[in-house]
């Protein structure tokens, strides 16, 4: 499980994150809200390593970032939100390219297998002439090669189309029940959040997020 | 490394055939450039025909003599062949060395040595036959020397004579020590140009030095192009860092422009008649790490792989200049000598391994694997 400890990120005198706890259980998927620049992003990039907290702890698994940060990545897949694959190769060559660089060793059928979870059929095709739902998609399983049990995700449903959201939530709703991983992910779109989440963090001061946020009748922590 | 290979080879795969051109392209434009040069400098010498109707010691001296003339392609053919070449304007004029040449040279006489012919097109007739005339006179007056000294010692001392024979023997070491004209040509073609007659103007290892910088250069955009905003939180997520990626494609590229550079040694050798020996493989291996690493160090300065290519570019153009691999900098270089030291390219073209300037893109890079990765990259 995902331990987080008082976090607080600033800046300069700039105070972005201000005392953020919570936990995450195996299976859960948590949903992060809050207005642009609130913070999201920066919390999901400390959460992920990338970026190193002003004060506070998290430890995943027994494991403490600040001691094991390098295991800790391991268990960790992170979906950017810039879309990061090989335009010219194949979704066949984009997934055989990143498993090379994978902690994991992987199959073709096991990499075409995370694809076809989450509808991504196009095995042979070229990524630039796929559609934008199916960019985010190959983005995801890129991120599920090896494995992680802390999958963080920074707007993976952001500007694709109904069918494509869907399917992607759908697959999420799957890793958290079958796989049993930790999911957190941030959105702007609320009904996708309160059908998906089994809790959600709002971070930031705008009221107006809060007022939305109880007609979803969820566990929810502001901060 | 057989991973950070296999990634490398998907990308090179994808673009197979514009690097196959970059990796070739120092080896294609230097056989071209020097192939050409010496087409234009053979098609710029002067057509002569000589007709030599004597078959003597002297008679056959002078053919080798015009022959040997950087400026001239003589040809040897008979008189009636002459005229008609002359007619139909192959030829620029021709010479006829009378029989009789040596017997009249030996009695002193100068009259009817040579004929010549020429054409109204002959634009090159005067200076060519003042050529052969200036030779001529050179034999006639060794002769004139050899008579008066022979003379000479005939009346005053008969016991001591030295032959005719052995005059003209010293007066021909001496010519052959003093003639500078003469030894200008043979200092060429002693200088290891091997087979071949023709000076070539321009350096063939100088020009596929300035064809593998460009080639190196255009190749290392790979760095740009991958270094991409999103990408690199990847590599948080995986088996190699990314300055390990970074380093093992470099060590990946090294490897594989050295296996091009020694088809360069061989195909030079073949085509060029360039010679091999340890110094020039010791001077390629050292010359392409420094420029493949200077590369990947330029490269890690720029997010714009465009802009990188015009820097590339200029900076070719600045060592085409500046570097005395394909123009001579002599003028420069005796003004001020520090230029030699300071050409970074100067210990390749001396085709010496060591060259300290490769202490400073080595040094640079290791203190860029030093610095760690950045956590948020
Ligand atoms: N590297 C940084 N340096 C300074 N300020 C930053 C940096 N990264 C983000 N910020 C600031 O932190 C705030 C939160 O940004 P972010 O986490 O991207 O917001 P969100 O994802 O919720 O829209 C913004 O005001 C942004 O300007
Ligand atoms: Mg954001």
């Amino acid at each position: 499980m995902l331990k987080v400890q008082s976090i607080t990120k600033s800046y300069g005198k700039k105070l972005i994150l201000n005392q953020i706890s919570f936990s995450v259980q195996p299976g859960e998927i948590i949903g992060l809200v809050g207005e642009n620049g609130a913070g999201k992003s920066t919390l999901l990039n400390i959460l992920a390593t990338l970026a190193s907290p002003t004060n506070g702890n998290i430890v995943l698994y027994e494991k403490s970032y600040r001691e094991k940060r390098k295991e800790v990545r391991k268990q960790i897949g992170y979906v950017p939100q810039d879309i990061a694959i090989w335009e010219e190769f194949s979704v066949e060559e984009n997934m055989v390219f990143f498993e090379k660089l994978s902690w994991k060793r992987r199959s073709k059928q096991e990499l075409q297998q995370l694809c076809l979870d989450m509808e991504l059929d196009k095995w042979k095709e070229p990524v630039k002439t796929l559609s934008g739902g199916m960019k985010r998609k190959l983005n995801m399983a890129i991120s599920l090669i090896h494995e992680p049990d802390l999958l963080l995700l920074d707007e993976p449903t952001v500007g694709i189309d109904l069918k494509s959201r869907k399917e992607i939530g759908n697959h999420l709703k799957n890793l958290a029940i079958k796989e049993n991983k930790m999911i957190m992910y941030t959105s702007h779109d609320m009904d996708e959040i309160s059908t998906l989440c089994d809790s959600i963090i709002c971070i930031g001061e705008d009221p107006f997020y809060k007022n939305l946020l109880k007609e979803a009748n969820k566990q929810i922590v502001t901060f | 490394m057989m991973s950070i290979i296999h990634t490398r080879l998907m990308h090179w795969k994808k673009h197979w055939i514009s690097h196959l051109f970059w990796f070739l392209l120092p080896i294609l434009a230097t056989v071209c450039m020097i192939q050409i040069t010496n087409v234009v400098q053979e098609d710029s010498k002067i057509p002569i025909g000589m007709v030599v109707k004597e078959d003597s010691e002297l008679a056959n001296s002078l053919l080798e003599t015009m022959k040997s003339s950087p400026l001239l392609r003589v040809y040897e053919l008979s008189e009636s062949e002459a005229r008609s070449q002359i007619e139909s304007h192959e030829l620029d004029s021709a010479f006829i060395i009378e029989d009789g040449y040596e017997a009249k040279i030996l009695h002193g006489s100068r009259n009817r040595l040579i004929t010549s012919y020429q054409s109204n097109l002959s634009f090159a007739y005067t200076p060519i036959r003042e050529m052969l005339i200036s030779y001529v006179q050179q034999d006639t007056g060794k002769v004139k020397a050899a008579h008066t000294i022979t003379d000479l010692q005939e009346r005053l001392q008969p016991e001591a004579m030295v032959s005719f024979d052995e005059i003209i023997a010293k007066t021909n070491e001496i010519q052959a020590q003093e003639n500078l004209l003469a030894t200008t040509f043979s200092s060429y073609n002693d200088e290891g140009v091997g087979m071949k007659n023709d000076i070539s103007i321009l350096n063939t290892w100088g020009l596929w030095a300035i064809f593998s910088i460009l080639s190196t250069l255009l190749l290392t955009d790979w760095l740009i192009k991958e270094r991409r905003p999103g990408l690199m939180p990847r590599f948080a997520f995986m088996r190699f860092t990314y300055k390990n990626y970074a380093i093992q494609n470099l060590g990946f590229y090294v490897i594989a422009f050295l296996l091009f550079d020694g088809l360069s040694i061989v195909v030079f050798k073949q085509l060029l008649s360039e010679s091999i020996d340890f110094n020039l493989i010791g001077a390629i291996i050292s010359f392409r790490i420094l420029i493949s690493t200077s590369a990947f160090l330029l490269a890690l300065l720029f997010k714009n792989s465009y802009f990188y290519y015009s820097v590339s570019f200029i900076l070719v153009l600045f060592l085409i200049i500046l570097s005395g691999a394909i123009l001579p900098i002599d003028g420069l270089t005796k003004r001020f000598p520090w230029l030699l030291d300071a050409n970074p390219i100067q210990p390749f073209l001396d085709q010496t391994f060591w060259n300290p300037w490769l202490l400073v893109p080595l040094a640079l890079v290791s203190i860029w694997i030093a610095k760690g990765e950045k956590l948020n990259a």
